[in-house]
């Protein structure tokens, strides 16, 4: 309906023609710093230094990515990222299938004050809870490993993970739930038989968004871990930082091979990132 | 099978009591609808009876089995839920046999049972279908497929027809009745707030207001007995017309500046709201008038015409009758239907 | 039927809360508890100080640098990714051919990092072949050499732009979902009633999103509080500390001169300044939700 309408309400005129035009030229704009890693990336050293960064270069110059692969550092990076991402991102997303689910589902005197209190954990800044965190791994000795990393992203992804999921929860109807009851289902078969079936969408937005959260963190690895052997990709593009001090082509390449997962899942899972984000509202 | 008796329930959320002090004796393979307005406890009673909600006093006896802590799943009952709550992500088959799968029932026997109530329902064509894929009446029957494959002793129906257009529900409600009368001695309830649907299919209806039963009885001992002015203005449409009025020390009663001697006596006296049925009316040939009233508005409806007097009075009468907007009538009172209840 | 659902409430809530409180409640409070110590983040023990952190937070001119880039920050997180988000999602709400391309390519930003998102920028504002130099020098015709981070007069504000320019995709997602949920009924009647597209958008649109707009204000201003990991990779901070946010100054404060108890002092300044703009936000969120439905 409403795109019927809008598509006669816009013929080519000069109006739209300008907005077009204004939409190109911002589209460059914010494509430009991405295009520009991409350039340096498959560009030398010198190339850069001389002042030629922005040109569309005449042969592809693949040596620092192969600088990059090479280097068993960033492989452990990789390794040790992949290992905290994928289970805090499934873990934080099953703890937020229960928790969701029981405010959704079996609501209790007090459940929307607690609900709120949990979904307000997403908006805090980090640092609000670094020291405690800090001591309390250092005391149990888990500073410098990986474990740290999962359980803060865990618990952190909770708040979202809680609203999103009770969200979606809250649009099954209760009626579903009741007839499997009377089906004989006990609770945990309607989670398992019919609720968690039918969020499988919704399950798809948040893993998408978590991955990411995850992936791209900085703070916590930095906080948690001391050791070249423990570092996650992030840290690792600023520790490489040194190492490459000038060699701008390597960085690039490097920062471009650290987003690439992200940047897939981003391309391909698009519609539900999207969901995800506007779903929460949430952080960036 | 089941006999259910509902005794002394009662029913709060917080402070808000939804259901007071109800009892209910529903016979073994009795269709008794319950019937009231929108927020009268109907919905609630049947959410007591299945075990969904608990109850906060009372007891609750299904074939003389006190199941009043008894799990919904082992009260031997199956509902067709308003919305027919399918599965959407489950096919005609899982839906209907879900709750034998729950049970590990081996995969050859769910089918087989599957297969046996689909064909009875005429619904074996659609056992691949996903519900979104099915009409209103298919879904309808999925979900009493769903509930008789259990082998219930109770059935609960929960408005299962206010979902769908009105000459489904017609058809629909005639496919509850006979499946009533094919499953020999199987209880039904049955909530609804249409007073056709309750007067169309039960054996009894109990209409109830504000948490209570207002009264049991027959579709035709409501109608023609109403208790009080609440089951009266319920049972029948269009409503009966309610007058205020009085009866005398001989038993005439007068309202609307008319005296008539009804046929029956009555026990009352004084002050008193006088009931009026439309239909128990007709118009007047001359001189025989009980009273004049000066025509509304007139409502054709083909096979009946429905008169409205600015009294106000609501006659429905079986002819066309060829008068216009401030017309005055006169009308026949039908003597042995005058209800009288207190003012 | 109780009964049961009050035993699975346990049980399905015993993880998640339990998590939840030992890594996030549990040192939310303590944070409050080691502002008042003088731990130094190796040493198992610490004495008590009272009050003398919050004393010295009285006196410490970095925290009010920190203070008022923290506000500078927050005042730019509110006009620059709103006002371009709102823009683009006005222009891009309507039948262009392509336009999913031009929206995935202004939220692309939000799936980079902070540190790759700092890194591109970084090379941007790099003085000698830095796109911003050289755009500048072709425009002025003669070379043009500032070093936009190295300065503690441009250090900020060129975090700020490369911040905004990841922010701007989230509230342009918003903006767009909150103009989808215009029912179209209402811009039909803009045509009936013959209002020019400036005036649908004016008197019509851009009140229907004010919804959206408090959602996008309160999260660019609670996600500047977190500006941390983009600061950290373009300057550290610097030049001077003239780029210090309170993020980055409890950080240095704990974790560069091992000032635990003091960096907690600061996390707790932090931690009320989001309660303030949380709770405010979270009234907004039920305003709206009683008058928009």
């Amino acid at each position: 309906m409403r795109s019927m309408a809008e598509r006669q309400a816009f013929p080519l005129t000069p109006w739209t023609a300008a907005l077009i035009a204004m939409l190109i030229m911002l589209a460059v704009l914010f494509l430009t710093p991405t295009v520009g890693v991409l350039l340096s990336s498959i560009k030398t050293t010198r190339a850069i230094a001389l002042g030629d960064l922005w040109s569309i270069p005449g042969e592809l110059f693949l040596g620092n990515y192969a600088e990059v692969l090479s280097n068993p550092a960033v492989h452990r990076y990789f390794v040790n990222t992949v290992i905290v991402t994928v289970p805090a991102t499934a873990a934080s997303t099953a703890l937020g299938v229960l928790a969701g689910y029981v405010f959704a589902k079996l609501p209790f005197r007090g459940a929307s004050i607690l609900f709120l209190a949990i979904v307000a954990g997403m908006f805090f800044p980090p640092q609000v809870i670094l020291v405690p965190l800090f001591r309390l791994f250092n005391g149990v000795g888990l500073i410098d490993t990986l474990w740290p990393i999962f359980l803060v992203h865990t618990a952190l992804g909770i708040p979202i993970c809680t609203l999103l999921m009770r969200n979606f929860f809250a649009t099954v109807p209760n009626a579903l739930r009741e007839a499997a009851i009377l089906e004989g289902a006990s609770e945990w078969q309607v989670l398992t038989r019919v609720a968690i079936p039918l969020a499988l969408p919704a399950l798809a937005v948040l893993a998408t968004l978590q991955f990411t959260w995850i992936w791209n963190d900085f703070l916590w690895p930095l906080i948690f871990t001391q050791s070249d052997e423990k570092r996650t990709i992030m840290i690792g593009i600023v520790n490489l930082k040194g190492q490459y001090t000038v060699a701008w082509g390597v960085q690039g390449a490097l920062s471009l091979i650290a987003s690439l997962p992200t940047l897939v899942i981003f391309l391909f899972f698009q519609r539900y990132f999207i969901k995800g984000m506007t779903m929460g509202a949430v952080k960036g | 099978m089941a006999r259910v008796t509902l005794e002394n329930i009662r029913k709060s959320f917080g402070t808000i009591e939804v259901i007071r002090d109800v009892s209910l004796d529903i016979d073994r393979g009795e269709f008794m609808v319950l019937v009231g307005p929108s927020g009268c406890g109907k919905s609630t009673m049947l959410r007591l009876i299945s075990g969904l909600e608990d109850v906060s006093d009372g007891t609750i006896m299904i074939g003389g089995r006190d199941v009043t802590r008894v799990a919904p799943s082992r009260r031997r009952l199956a509902m067709v839920f308003q919305s027919y709550a399918l599965f959407p992500h489950l096919d005609v088959a899982g839906n209907i046999g879900f709750g034998l799968s729950l049970a590990r029932t081996p995969a050859g026997e769910i089918e087989r049972r599957v297969r046996d109530v689909a064909e009875r329902l005429s619904i074996a064509d659609l056992l691949t279908r996903m519900p979104r894929q099915l009409s209103g009446g298919e879904r309808q029957r999925v979900a009493i497929g769903r509930a008789i494959i259990r082998d219930p002793e109770v059935f609960l129906f929960d408005e299962p027809l206010s979902n769908l257009d009105a000459a489904l529900r017609v058809r629909m409600r005639l496919e509850i009745a006979r499946l009533h009368k094919a499953l020999d001695g199987v209880t039904m309830i049955y909530v609804t707030h249409d007073q056709t649907e309750a007067m169309t299919l039960a054996d009894r209806i109990a209409v109830i207001n504000q948490g209570r039963i207002e009264q049991v009885g027959t579709p035709m001992e409501l109608y023609h007995h109403p208790a009080n002015t609440f089951v009266a203005g319920f049972i029948g449409a269009p409503a009966m017309n309610f007058l205020d009025g009085a009866v005398d020390d001989s038993g005439a009663v007068t309202f609307a500046g008319v005296t008539i001697m009804p046929s029956q006596p009555v026990s009352r006296r004084g002050r008193a709201t006088i009931g009026l049925r439309p239909e128990s009316f007709r118009l007047a040939g001359t001189g025989e008038a009980d009273l004049v009233a000066r025509l509304d508005h007139v409502e054709p409806l083909g096979a009946e015409t429905l008169l409205h007097f600015d009294t106000p009075l609501t006659v429905r009468v079986n002819d066309v009758v060829p008068a216009v907007e401030g017309d005055t009538l006169g009308l026949v009172v039908d003597r042995t239907r005058i209800h009288i209840f207190p003012p | 039927m109780e009964r049961e659902n009050r035993f699975w409430r346990v049980v399905l809530l015993f993880l998640p809360l339990s998590v939840f409180a030992v890594f996030v409640v549990w040192p939310l409070f303590s944070s409050f508890w080691y502002s008042f110590t003088d731990w130094n983040g190796f040493n198992p023990d610490y004495a008590f100080v009272g009050l003398d952190n919050y004393a010295r937070i009285w006196t410490d001119r970095l925290f009010y640098g920190a203070i008022i880039n923290t506000a500078m920050w927050m005042v730019a997180a509110i006009v620059l990714p709103t006002l371009l988000g709102l823009a683009l999602a006005l222009l891009l709400d309507r039948q262009i051919r392509g336009a999913r391309i031009f929206k995935t390519i202004f939220y692309l930003p939000i799936c980079l990092s902070a540190i790759v998102v700092g890194q591109i920028w970084t090379w941007i504002y790099q003085p000698d072949w830095g796109l911003l130099n050289a755009i500048i020098s072709f425009v002025a015709g003669e070379p043009f050499t500032h070093a936009w981070l190295a300065r503690p007069g441009s250090a900020l504000w060129s975090v700020i732009v490369a911040w905004s320019w990841q922010q701007t995709g989230l509230s342009m997602v918003i903006y767009l979902a909150g103009l989808t949920a215009i029912p179209s009924d209402l811009l039909e009647v803009c045509d009936i009633e013959g209002a020019t597209p400036w005036q649908r958008i004016r008197r019509v649109v851009v009140p229907l999103l004010i919804p959206s707009t408090i959602v996008v204000i309160a999260l660019s201003v609670i996600n500047s509080l977190k500006g941390f990991d983009i600061l950290y990779i373009m300057t550290g901070g610097g030049p001077f500390h003239s780029s210090d946010t309170l993020a980055m100054h409890m950080y240095n404060e704990s974790f560069k001169k091992y000032l635990m108890g003091y960096g907690s002092a600061i996390s707790v300044v932090l931690f009320l300044i989001a309660l303030v703009i949380i709770g405010f936000y979270f009234r907004q969120l039920k305003r709206i939700d009683e008058i928009y439905g």
